[in-house]
């Protein structure tokens, strides 16, 4: 097997700068919104309390995110090894996808200083609860599973700046024990990620649960977190097909096509048992008789279904899957079929009453655009530094 | 972890079974929640009564120190259209095709079963003994699902201030209710449309209102049974459905039986949780067992 090294080009390229210019520009605004509140950059009402800074940065992200544990359950607990040069890019990108999570809840909360509140205060009867410490942890273990990468690169040779070089033994030492704790222990953490992985994921199905009156009934149904869940697993292995496609096409590597296109054969295992339970239970409620009314949601409902099952069919003919571009295509349909549920269910079916309307303003997409930036920019840091992608 | 293969097959067994029941079962937990504050102070509502004079709302202003609402591009007059951060309650009118006017009195319902109450992960809004459902600042976070949750739109958020607050009518729990006097608006209502009581003193008279004149009053109380029963109940007029004032025809189960029901049952005892990790650790002490025999080349499977 190969090794992974770090890519170690060039990093202050022109697409980088592009991605500071969108970082910028969210801090801008974020200034307006720690100063000034909300009101002077969102256009959040009484009415809709949560914009795409939930349904967009925090919802959805934790489903895109879904790569890391779904990869970990297929190559570590599954034991499919052939896949496990993916694994490391996979669990990367979910830690910096739950790293932005938790900034974007610090955007969010009116009261960020208060973040730590979740770790005094419980109220166990909350759905929230249970999301904000799945979440919480599952950041934590995915940093201990991460660390790998960084004794791989620097143990025995740390080398810290300046007067931090006085710390360089005791650093060494503890990478070096890091490194044995791990070897013993590593097993639990990847579990616990998994189960983790479990909990949250299928809590933010139950989130919008609490207002049975405002959630359309495509999406109220008690079996949303199982569908959450699912849906989540669906994502993962797009997701690693997604990012692996643009690393490749970014650092000018070498395709990873044969082994994505392999990976690409489980998808459907994840996506057919979403789309059975998802339909199993609209059927079952009656609650695709007005499906073609033309209404908002129905509409949405319309387009979220199809971004879910023109891949699925697509995904069983050979050729599309060992077809570069229609893989990708795939691929990027799916993730568009979970951003599409995330946002029917968090805020398009939402029926939030009093005569409000929603519409995210030029600041709040300015923030959510400067933290995808934010996330490439720490992944083109973390895969130029650290030894995260293999050659084969 | 060696771990044979029957005995794998038992533990995956069990943890799918374990975890399909907590899944299968969300009600189960609905009937040990407790509920305070059932028997707590109210207030009942009467829109055959009130004749839309708005007291209320400025004692309501007057009592909690609230700026005005001006909506007429001035700053004169208070002229609140919805609840806001600075308007705990209002009246609002519902005109029938005849031209008769119709007032409801809109504020927070104080639950027996609050969804803010349920949703809140810090704990911030809680059900009082007294029977308000009230708002603690210092550990609220500003998450504002608690304005999500609640069926009724009331809590209400600060956007123009960098450290703003959930806000919504207190029950006048502090301001009045400590000092033994009933709430601000209804000692301002001139008509006796807000009666002020126990809940099922309320109740009481309610019934009484209605059995006096049925020729008056829908024979119905809103509140007594909505959303698992509200501390705020309502009367309204024959030919007035409650719907029709801003009073929506809502189940008589509370919203959290439902997500608290399926989030009890989730993680019941920790037993689902706890079995799907050994479930996992048996398939990977299998699987890994079994890549270990291919890669020696030898396999007994």
């Amino acid at each position: 097997m190969s090794k992974a090294a770090p890519l170690h080009q060039k990093f202050w390229t022109a697409n980088v700068w592009l991605l500071v210019f969108f970082m910028v520009s969210a801090a801008v605004f974020g200034y307006f919104r720690f100063v000034y509140g909300f009101g002077s950059v969102t256009n959040l009402n009484p009415s809709y309390p949560m914009g795409i800074w939930i349904a967009f940065d925090v919802a959805c992200g934790v489903a895109l995110a879904a790569g890391g544990f779904t990869t970990c359950l297929v190559v570590e607990i599954f034991g499919r090894q052939k896949y496990h040069a993916l694994l490391r890019p996979a669990l990367l990108t979910a830690f910096i996808g739950y790293m932005l999570v938790a900034m974007a809840v610090m955007f969010d909360l009116g009261r960020w200083y208060y973040i730590w509140h979740t770790l005094v205060y419980w109220n166990g009867n909350s759905v929230l609860f249970e999301v904000a410490w799945c979440v919480m942890l599952y950041l934590n273990v995915l940093a201990i599973e991460n660390l790998p990468n960084v004794i791989d690169q620097y143990k025995g040779r740390v080398n810290l700046p300046g007067p931090l070089a006085a710390f360089n033994n005791s650093t060494d030492s503890f990478l070096g024990s890091a490194e044995k704790i791990l070897r013993r222990v590593g097993v639990f953490f990847v579990i616990a990620g998994v189960v983790l992985s479990f909990g949250h994921q299928s809590s933010l199905g139950t989130m919008m649960l609490i207002a049975p009156y405002k959630l359309h009934e495509l999406w109220m149904t008690a079996w949303s977190p199982l569908l959450f869940l699912l849906s989540a697993m669906s994502v993962g292995l797009p997701m690693v097909i997604f990012e692996g496609t643009l690393a490749t096409y970014f650092f000018n590597r070498k395709s990873e096509l044969p082994l994505l296109a392999d990976l690409a054969r489980i998808i459907p295992i994840f996506l057919g048992a979403f789309l059975l339970l998802r339909f199993s239970d609209l059927i079952y409620r009656g609650a695709l008789a007005e499906v073609l009314s033309g209404s908002r949601q129905d509409n949405a409902f319309l387009v979220e279904i199809a971004f879910f099952c023109v891949p699925f069919v697509l995904l069983f003919v050979r050729k599309v899957r060992e077809n570069g571009t229609g893989l990708f295509l795939c691929a990027l349909s799916i993730i568009c079929g979970v951003v599409a549920y995330r946002f029917n269910v968090f805020l398009i079916g939402m029926d939030m009453g009093g005569g409000w309307e929603y519409f995210p303003s030029v600041g709040e997409f300015a923030v959510t655009f400067g933290f995808l930036a934010f996330g490439v920019f720490l992944y083109k840091l973390a895969v130029n530094y650290l030894p995260i992608l293999e050659d084969h | 972890m060696a771990m044979d293969r029957r005995k794998f097959f038992k533990v995956a067994a069990a943890g799918c079974g374990t975890a399909a029941c907590a899944v299968a079962t969300p009600a189960f937990a609905s009937e040990k929640a407790k509920l305070v504050g059932a028997d707590g102070y109210g207030m009942l509502q009467d829109s055959v009564r009130c004749i839309g004079c708005k007291a209320c709302q400025s004692a309501c202003k007057q009592v909690n120190k609230l700026d005005p609402d001006s909506s007429l591009n001035e700053n004169y007059y208070d002229s609140p259209r919805e609840l806001s951060e600075n308007t705990y309650t209002l009246i609002k009118m519902h005109q029938d095709e005849k031209g008769e006017a119709t007032f409801v009195k809109k504020q927070c319902m104080h639950c027996i079963d609050p969804a803010c109450q349920s949703a809140c992960l810090v704990g911030a809004l809680t059900k009082q003994q007294n029977g308000a459902v009230s708002w603690d600042g210092d550990k609220c976070m500003g998450c504002r699902y608690c304005m999500v949750a609640c069926p009724y739109n009331v809590p209400q958020f600060q956007w123009k201030e960098a450290i703003p607050d959930i806000s919504k009518c207190t029950l006048c729990e502090e301001t009045r209710l400590k000092k033994n006097l009933p709430t601000g608006c209804s000692s301002a209502c001139p008509a006796g449309a807000i009666s002020f009581g126990k809940r099922d003193e309320l109740l009481k008279i309610a019934k009484e209102r209605i059995a006096a004149g049925p020729e008056l009053y829908l024979d119905h109380i809103y509140g007594e049974t909505e959303v698992g029963g509200t501390n705020v109940l309502y009367l309204t007029k024959k030919q007035v459905a409650f719907a029709t004032i801003g009073l929506p025809k809502f189940g008589y189960k509370a919203p959290p039986r439902l997500t608290e029901g399926i989030q009890h049952g989730v993680f019941k005892y920790f037993i689902p949780p706890v079995a799907i990790y050994a479930a996992l650790g048996g398939i990977m002490a299998f699987t890994n067992r079994k890549n270990k025999q291919e890669q020696e080349g030898g396999s007994d499977e």
